[in-house]
């Protein structure tokens, strides 16, 4: 067989899935998560494989192991938050290892840019126990996941491979023949009571092997070339991983700079020697100070987080600012000649059309007497100004939970929760059953636009359809619901804006607990929904912008009158049901 | 270390997306190293939307420093003017004569105007761009007329860029697109 190479530019994402293929890996579960939602979706269309969307991370991690231990090579993704919905599995997943290789993808998002924290989940690899790796291009994506799975069937162990948002949703020139390797072992399913069922008499016994296979590892990484030595022509070293590496590179281009692609355990030994030549060495690495403290802990001499911040996404600005601090840059390599200007921000919003839009402005009508727990999608955007109406937002799921807790300790404000499908198909099953059992006296919203749409649009479990686009029976919410139990529970049409707003005001100030659930789909995904524009009718419009409290990017408001962009506009006619004067908003044909 | 760089800024929608993937495969097919960056998620929902294209013969950041950026793409004002700390005197700016409204925000666009002209760089062209591509028929054609208008202080040949449009645009846009970015080629005589 020759050679059959292809030059493309490609993003991070798309080489872990082309890594994953051509690693050999047959199946892949995840859930959708920025910056990691593009792996899966590239790794569909591979010839005679499984890819799908599980409802969390844990149950795609889990369907993962499995694949492996029935003998088929297999990956999971996620965002970092996402592994921490999978810490369980991964914590005793490390004591169980695997039969064929078994990756877990993590995409981490340092500088939240679309995220509720910015933990380093290189913290994990260590509190498993498991080997860490990590590609600082899309390039090395393609390799290093291709050879995590050789780490991993070697070793016996889930193996770590972690992105950030910056290396996933970067782009770069990438050949590569596009065939698996021959490198495939006729693996069958195995079943061995004493390595995969972690009852404490194995699991005793699985411990004291994590010990022995960690220290073959750390072994190991000081012999793997995916932890180099660049040889540079300074009296001083670099210790860099990930993206920093980028930019230490092309601000110090002359620097000897040691590159850390298996980053736990750290090659100790090998560093040792590095470090030992040189009068100072710097660790650049962003987040936590992962690396140096593995280094200070095995007495060698580096410094590090002195110069460069805990928090946020590096960069090049940021990297040169830490080196001058460090003393190993005396001058910027190019100087900012253009002072910043006062400009309004323009954060996201809701999309014109967007269903989500008409709840926040029937909760933010209700008054003050509200407390609104929040949840993780696009609705998040519900606690922004003019809507204002969220006021708790911690992680996927916790909107019920909290409402729960916050119901149970006091009478004075009225408990709605407000969560997506997507999301409470991931983790607020579980909490609504809780409200149930433990007679929550609120009012829970599950926003049934029907996609997981703040990532891209991925189908969840009542879409209808999967990840490679074959129909499926939807789950429906509203019997789901029913089945526990639930009395109270409603579907609800919220364009049909004063029905809706009857029915919250009602069901908010009744004890007890009940369910609402807006059924209109998202005007995004699956596919694009647009209806007859509207339009203002100048003459009658009285310029009092209670159609701008809606927060629709396609009303804008010029002397003194609100005017709405045909090209935005849905039709989805809030902003008419709003509109205290009958006639001034109508459908553009009308007019 | 000789990298060049085009910095794209504008509005959620706006199709930078795909005017940074044409540039880069242009610069890949030049002979040049490219690394790209775009972030997706959260900011994509009507909100400030940047891209990156860097290209030399070998390039690390996907990302810009400031004070660093070449050529700036803007497709709208205000968005221009955020990212002007990127700019530098020798810089090369071309931006769509627009301003997006934001949400809750009176923008007064003659003052917009007046920020825009203290920003001295090497040529700032700022047009109508909306008006050439009705011309051409199709308001979406807007990106393509500026890279073609780009194109020529960049330096890289046509056939790159005619090549790059084949290979990232789907096939029933090919032809509109190519002859929107020779019309923005033709109009950078105006400007040189």
């Amino acid at each position: 067989m020759g050679l059959k190479v292809i030059k493309k530019i490609i993003s991070g994402n798309q080489a872990i899935s082309i890594g994953a293929y051509k690693g050999n890996a047959r199946f892949g579960s995840g859930y959708p998560g920025t910056p990691s939602s593009e792996i899966l979706e590239h790794f569909k269309n591979y010839p005679n494989v499984i890819a799908q969307w599980a409802p969390n991370e844990k149950a795609g991690f889990e369907a993962a192991l499995g694949a492996s231990i029935a003998g088929t090579r297999s990956f999971a993704t996620m965002k970092h938050v996402g592994l921490n919905v999978a810490a369980d599995p991964l914590m005793t997943a490390s004591y169980t290892g695997v039969n064929a290789g078994f990756v877990v993808v993590t995409a981490d998002d340092p500088g939240m840019h679309s995220s509720q924290n910015e933990q380093d989940n290189r913290r994990y690899a260590k509190f498993a126990k498991v080997p860490l790796i990590e590609p600082s291009d899309p390039f090395e994506a393609m390799a290093f996941m291709q050879y995590a799975f050789v780490v991993s069937e070697k070793f016996d162990t889930p193996v770590i491979l972690r992105s950030t948002t910056r290396i996933s949703h970067s782009l770069g020139v990438v050949q590569f023949d596009p065939r698996t390797l021959d490198n495939e072992q006729d693996l069958k399913l195995e079943k061995d009571f004493r390595k995969y069922v972690m009852i404490p008499a194995n699991a005793i016994l699985r411990h004291k092997v994590v010990l022995d296979r960690l220290e073959k590892l750390k072994t190991f990484s000081n012999e793997t070339p995916i932890n180099k030595i660049e040889k540079g022509k300074t009296n001083f070293g670099i210790i860099t991983s990930s993206m920093a590496y980028n930019y230490v590179k092309e601000l110090l281009p002359d620097a000897h700079v040691f590159k850390v692609g298996f980053s736990y355990p750290m090659p100790v030994e090998k560093i040792r020697e590095f470090v030992n030549k040189f009068d100072r060495v710097v660790v650049v690495e962003e987040l936590e100070p992962f690396m140096e403290e593995e280094l200070k802990i095995a007495g060698i001499n580096v410094e590090g987080k002195k110069y460069f911040p805990y928090d946020g996404e590096f960069n090049l600005d940021i990297v040169e600012e830490g080196l001058k601090k460090a003393g190993l840059i005396r001058e910027e390599t190019t100087k900012v000649v253009f002072n910043k200007f006062e400009l309004p921000k323009r954060p996201p919003a809701l999309c014109p059309g967007c269903p989500h839009r008409p709840i926040f402005d029937i909760l933010h009508s209700l008054g003050r007497n509200i407390f609104i727990t929040g949840d993780i999608g696009c609705y998040t955007l519900g606690c922004l100004p003019p809507l204002s109406a969220m006021h708790t937002t911690v992680c996927m799921g916790a909107s019920i939970s909290m409402g729960v807790g916050a119901s149970k300790v006091q009478s004075e404000q009225k408990v709605v929760a407000v969560i997506g499908d997507s999301t409470f198909f991931h983790t607020g099953i579980q909490p609504l059953i809780d409200a149930y059992i433990n007679n929550a006296n609120m009012t829970v919203i599950i926003l049934d636009n029907r996609i997981t749409a703040m990532t891209g649009g991925q189908p969840d479990p009542g879409s209808g359809f999967n990840l490679k686009g074959e129909s499926v029976k939807p789950i429906r919410i509203y019997d789901l619901v029913k089945s526990i139990g639930i009395e109270r529970v409603y579907d609800v049409d919220q364009y049909d804006y004063e029905n809706t707003k009857k029915l919250l005001k009602e069901e908010i100030n009744k004890p007890g607990l009940s369910v609402i659930i807006p059924t209109r789909p998202c005007v995004l995904a699956p596919k694009k929904i647009k209806e007859t524009p509207l339009v203002v009718v100048p003459d009658k419009c009285i310029g009092c912008k209670r159609c701008l409290r809606i927060a629709c990017p396609a009303i804008d408001f010029k002397d003194n009158k609100a005017i709405i962009d045909e090209v935005l506009c849905t039709g989805c006619e809030v902003c008419m049901h709003v509109c205290p004067i009958e006639g001034a908003i109508v459908k553009k044909e009308e007019k | 270390m000789n990298i060049n760089s085009v910095l794209f800024v504008g509005v959620g929608g706006d199709g930078i997306i795909t005017a940074s993937n044409v540039v880069a495969y242009a610069c890949m097919f030049a002979g040049f190293d490219v690394k790209k960056s775009e972030i997706h998620g959260m900011s994509q929902r009507g909100g400030s939307v940047s891209a990156s294209v860097r290209y030399g013969n070998k390039v690390y950041s996907p990302t810009d420093k400031m004070g660093s950026v070449q050529f700036m793409l803007a497709t709208e004002k205000v968005e221009m003017l955020r990212w002007v700390r990127y700019l530098n005197n020798d810089s090369i700016v071309v931006v769509n004569d627009r301003i997006v409204p934001i949400i809750g925000q009176t923008i007064d666009e003659s003052n917009i105007d007046g920020m825009i002209e203290t920003v001295k760089v090497e040529k700032l062209i700022k047009r109508r761009f909306i008006k050439d591509a009705n011309r051409l028929g199709n308001s979406r054609l807007v990106n393509t007329i500026i890279l073609g208008l780009l194109s020529r202080f960049m330096g890289i040949d046509e056939k790159y860029f005619v090549e790059a449009i084949d290979q990232v645009l789907p096939e029933k846009l090919r032809t509109v697109n190519q002859s929107a970015f020779s019309y923005g080629l033709n109009l950078s005589e105006k400007y040189s």
